[in-house]
């Protein structure tokens, strides 16, 4: 499924583009986030829990930064399991920053995902709600957590 | 323990849900089953109702209808006490699934199990029908129209049971339920209920977003212009602006969204042909 | 994971004791635990109508059914119409006209027209259309099963 969006955060891009490399801001930021680790030089691990109605699914995430440009522009493959059950996910996201005048940055975004298994099956049609939901979550999240200082260095 | 535990009163069964975090409650099982062998779900118990003798039944109160919540679709489907604005709620009931999982399948159970795409929901918001929940603290009515706050998600906390479905009295006026399905017995692509009141209509439209699409200012706007094709054309893309559909196997977000105008014209006309 | 725990059924007509896992469904234990293949494993989800079976006089889905909720009920197999005319009959009409190709479908499909006929004992072609409904069949085409159900009830009512 195909997933694009578009926001503006009010603070200069520089600050945005630490943001997005930072671990511990994304993971409180991320809806249902449980842990998250840099495990090498671009490479992060996630353990994510999401549900749709009666049925939720924890995912172990392996997340690579694959191409970047600082700071305008940044390409992330994220690979995923879900425990013994026999889902997986695949996305590949693309992520550019831009100044959008008055110290703030336009951060346009848009992710292909793929879900596979029991989960797959179950339709992709409301997974893309919910992950259009947890996404303008995120958002809301990422960008009052920017906007109020929280970065950590 | 078993994994099936069966109680015979709503206390008990509430007091199990509230002892047992992991427990999930059965009424008929139809969805909660499919989705258990589909590993889609995972519980410690399954709670089942089927035991509890007030879940059983429909009885006429001093309001209208209460429907228990273990009530068949095969039983509402035969119904007699739905007739008039209520019949809609009898003609969805025998579109569900098949005669045999129709056997299975509750009122009570799809409620709470609130699939968007399935029968009741579209009918029970223009019916003007409440749900019972019943927890360890008690039971509350909340109107259908409020039910479901987003996919598969609805007041019902988790403790709560669905125990009934309370309807207003019929009236002697047509409704109607149109339901349109790749072939009989699957979940909606789409669906329209829609029952005469006075010289307007009421309408709520399924499988359409994540709960049932009513418009009381829409259905103000209608009134007294059922025989204005203008109007009627106004009113269904009032309602498909407050929709947001899925695309799924099942037809396109953009299908659905102009399904809506027709469908509701057609049942609109469907209650003028009863008049 | 639940464990596993004795269930008691009344199993066509015999009291039964199966150990088998206490979450597992009544079409689990029929065909693991209990040899009774009659009723067959198809969707798992309610829809093919290949595990049908019945169960206080009423058609259910074995797969829908949870072994732990059937305490007290009867428990009606296809195994256990060996003695009922109505069904012999049923059985050698499918035969005879053809309604059976791979046989998959088959028990589930005999329950159900069983049950029909108890309701109905002369039905028309659309009232067995709409009772076989819920029974996918991939080979038929469902003519012939129509064409057997039809002649078996009019061989019975004569």
């Amino acid at each position: 499924m195909h997933l694009e969006g578009e926001f503006t955060v009010a603070a200069p891009r520089l600050t945005v583009w630490q943001a997005v490399h930072d671990p511990a801001l994304l993971a409180r930021c991320v809806p249902g986030c449980e842990e998250a680790a840099q495990i090498g030089e671009n490479s992060y691990r996630a353990v994510v829990k999401a549900k749709v109605g009666p049925i939720s699914a924890r995912f172990t995430l392996v997340v690579d930064i694959v191409e970047e440009e600082a700071p305008d522009r940044l390409r992330i493959k994220a690979q995923g399991e879900e425990g013994s059950r026999a889902s997986m996910l695949t996305a590949e996201s693309e992520l550019a920053l831009s100044d959008d005048g008055d110290g703030r940055t336009r951060v346009t975004w848009a992710s292909d995902v793929n879900l596979s298994g029991r989960l797959g099956k179950y339709g992709l049609g409301l997974m893309k709600k919910k992950a259009e939901s947890l996404s303008a979550e995120f958002v809301t999240a990422f960008s009052r957590r920017v906007e109020t200082g929280e970065v950590v260095e | 323990m078993s994994f099936v535990l069966s109680p015979r009163t709503v206390e008990e069964a509430v007091g199990l849900l509230a002892e047992l975090p992991d427990a999930l409650p059965m009424s008929g099982g139809a969805s909660l089953v499919a989705m258990k062998n589909a590993r889609l779900i995972e519980a410690s118990h399954f709670v089942s109702l089927a035991g509890i003798a007030s879940l059983h039944g429909i009885t006429a109160t001093d309001t209208g209808l209460r429907i228990g919540g273990m009530t068949r679709h095969a039983q509402l489907a035969a119904c007699d006490l739905l007739t008039g604005d209520l019949s809609m709620l009898r003609q969805a009931a025998g579109q569900i699934a098949n005669r045999v999982v129709r056997n299975m399948g509750t009122i009570g159970g799809a409620v709470g199990n609130a699939d968007p795409a399935a029968d009741y929901l579209a009918v029970l918001a223009c019916g003007d029908a409440h749900v019972e929940l019943t927890g360890t603290e008690g039971s509350r009515l909340v109107a259908m129209t409020d039910y479901v706050t987003d996919w598969y998600e609805t007041l019902r906390e988790p403790g709560e049971i669905v125990t009934a479905i309370h309807l207003p009295a019929a009236r002697p006026v047509p409704s109607v339920y149109r339901k349109l399905c790749r072939v009989p017995g699957d979940y909606a692509t789409a669906s329209v209920a829609c029952a005469s009141d006075g010289d307007g209509v009421r309408v709520a439209v399924g499988a359409c977003g994540h709960g049932p699409i009513r418009s009381r200012e829409a259905e103000a706007a209608l009134r007294g212009n059922l025989r204005d094709p203008v109007a009627i054309a106004a009113f269904g893309a009032a309602l498909a602006d407050l929709a947001d559909p899925v695309d799924d196997v099942r037809g396109t977000s953009e299908f659905r969204l102009r399904l809506i105008p027709r469908m509701v014209a057609a049942a609109i006309s469907d209650l003028e042909g009863k008049r | 994971m639940p464990g596993k725990q004795v269930f008691t059924l009344d199993l066509n007509g015999r009291e039964t004791e199966v150990f088998a896992p206490a979450d597992a469904t009544l079409l689990d234990v029929l065909r693991d635990n209990c040899a009774l293949r009659a009723a067959k494993r198809g969707c798992n989800q309610g829809v093919c109508g290949a595990c049908t079976v019945m169960i206080d006089d009423v058609p259910v889905r074995a797969c829908l059914t949870m072994a732990g909720a059937c305490g007290g009920r009867a428990i009606r197999t296809l195994e256990g119409y060996g003695d009922d005319p109505v069904m012999g009959r049923l059985q050698e009409a499918m035969n005879a006209s053809g309604g059976v190709q791979c046989g998959f479908c088959t028990s589930g499909l005999l329950i159900t027209a069983r049950n029909l006929l108890a309701e109905s004992p002369r039905p028309a072609q659309a009232e067995i259309r709409s009772a076989l409904s819920g029974n996918l069949c991939r080979c038929t085409g469902y003519v012939r099963i129509v064409e057997a159900i039809a002649s078996a009830a009019e061989e019975v009512a004569r």
